[in-house]
């Protein structure tokens, strides 16, 4: 009995060390030193001043529910106290994940809204309804409650037309996202004297805030 | 024997505990703080000191499970630790949270399940182990330091 304690280690060696093995094989977030963001951008995508000392650029999927988190709680706070205080310039990436049925869709939608001027507009109703339209892909329906009937009318007709320039910004998001080393949705960029600061999960807007000061303040 | 496999848990149970601290080390301190949001448990004014001095905390728990002289109090540490965080966990399977553990760096996002619990629960045993065998070898180094004084 007095040697249960030596043998425990023994029986657990195996296991704890396929737990490291396991753990430690798995690729760790990368840091990278990257001074711009060199993808291609949509202009209605960005707001703040051009000016500020710090940049975030969230990537999003509309259909994930840790997105729709971000954007009704973390954004509207970001936005009131340091985008349009012009601390910070903020800038909305696409990363639409493959297991959503309907995301690409709703991608299309808000891009084509970017084109008529409804981003903002678009976007905030695409996360509000987001459990609505996800369950039968019926954003047209969602949509209909914000937009007049005839900018919709020429929003769906972008976003469903063949036109494939409306996913080029999209496409370059994407590719950002994978040179950052995307894992998840939301995930947060924050650039800072020319450094990547890639945060994954849907950040709190206290500890968000907390963060944003020590490096406005460095 | 017994000793050998005792340094064996310190050696294996130190380099669970440095690798985790540096993985959250070389990260913004902002990520493990999302990593710890998600278990719904620790209140936000806490939730920046704890990802600052968690990580730290581990580095130290492993630095003194490789010297013999502290290596029971650190393998205590590491017992207390782990199970505080597999009490967070059950705690937060119970409540069916999405928990992005955070253990060895962000963005291993899985759900809490049995791969989880099993092998956190196994080092849980480890160090639960180690720290039993470090301070019974230490009582029996100072039992046969009396004898030998008398």
């Amino acid at each position: 009995m007095r040697s249960l304690p030596f043998l425990l280690p023994a029986l657990l060696l195996s296991l704890a060390g396929q737990t490291l093995s396991a753990q430690t094989a798995a690729p760790v977030r990368k840091v990278a030193d990257t001074k711009a963001a060199p993808a291609m951008v949509k202009n209605f995508k960005l707001s703040g001043s051009p000016t500020a000392k710090v940049q975030i650029e969230i990537y999003t999927d509309y259909e994930c529910p840790a997105c729709r988190d971000l954007y009704m709680n973390t954004i509207p706070s970001l936005n009131k106290e340091y985008v349009q205080t012009g601390k910070v310039r903020l800038l909305h990436r696409d990363f639409p994940l493959q297991q959503h049925k309907y995301t690409r869709l709703a991608t299309r939608y808000a891009n084509a809204a970017g084109q008529m001027g409804k981003y903002d507009l678009v976007v905030n109703q695409l996360f509000q309804s987001q459990p609505e339209w996800s369950q039968n892909g019926n954003i047209d329906a969602a949509l209909a409650k914000v937009v007049p009937p005839a900018d919709l009318a020429k929003i769906r007709e972008l976003a469903t037309g063949p036109d494939t320039k409306i996913d080029e910004g999209v496409l370059a998001d994407v590719a950002m996202g994978n040179t950052d080393g995307l894992r998840q949705t939301p995930t947060i960029v924050i650039l800072a004297k020319g450094k990547r600061d890639v945060i994954s999960g849907a950040v709190p807007f206290s500890i968000l805030k907390s963060y944003l000061d020590k490096k406005l303040a460095e | 024997m017994r000793r050998g496999l005792l340094i064996a848990g310190r050696l294996i149970l130190a380099g669970i505990f440095l690798y985790a601290g540096y993985a959250k080390l070389r990260e913004p301190w902002l990520q493990f703080a999302v990593s710890i949001e998600t278990f719904k448990i620790v209140p936000e004014a806490m939730l920046e000191p704890m990802a600052r001095i968690v990580p730290w905390v581990e580095v130290v728990a492993g630095l003194g499970l490789l010297v013999s002289f502290t290596a029971r109090w650190a393998a205590l540490l590491t017992t207390l630790m782990l199970g505080a965080f597999v009490g967070a966990g059950a705690w937060a399977y119970a409540k069916g949270t999405d928990v992005d553990c955070g253990c060895f760096g962000s963005g291993q996002r899985e759900g809490l399940g049995f791969k989880w619990f099993a092998e956190d629960g196994a080092m849980l045993l480890l160090a639960l182990a180690v720290t039993v065998g470090a301070f019974m070898m230490a009582r029996q180094r100072r039992a046969s330091r009396i004898a030998d004084i008398a």
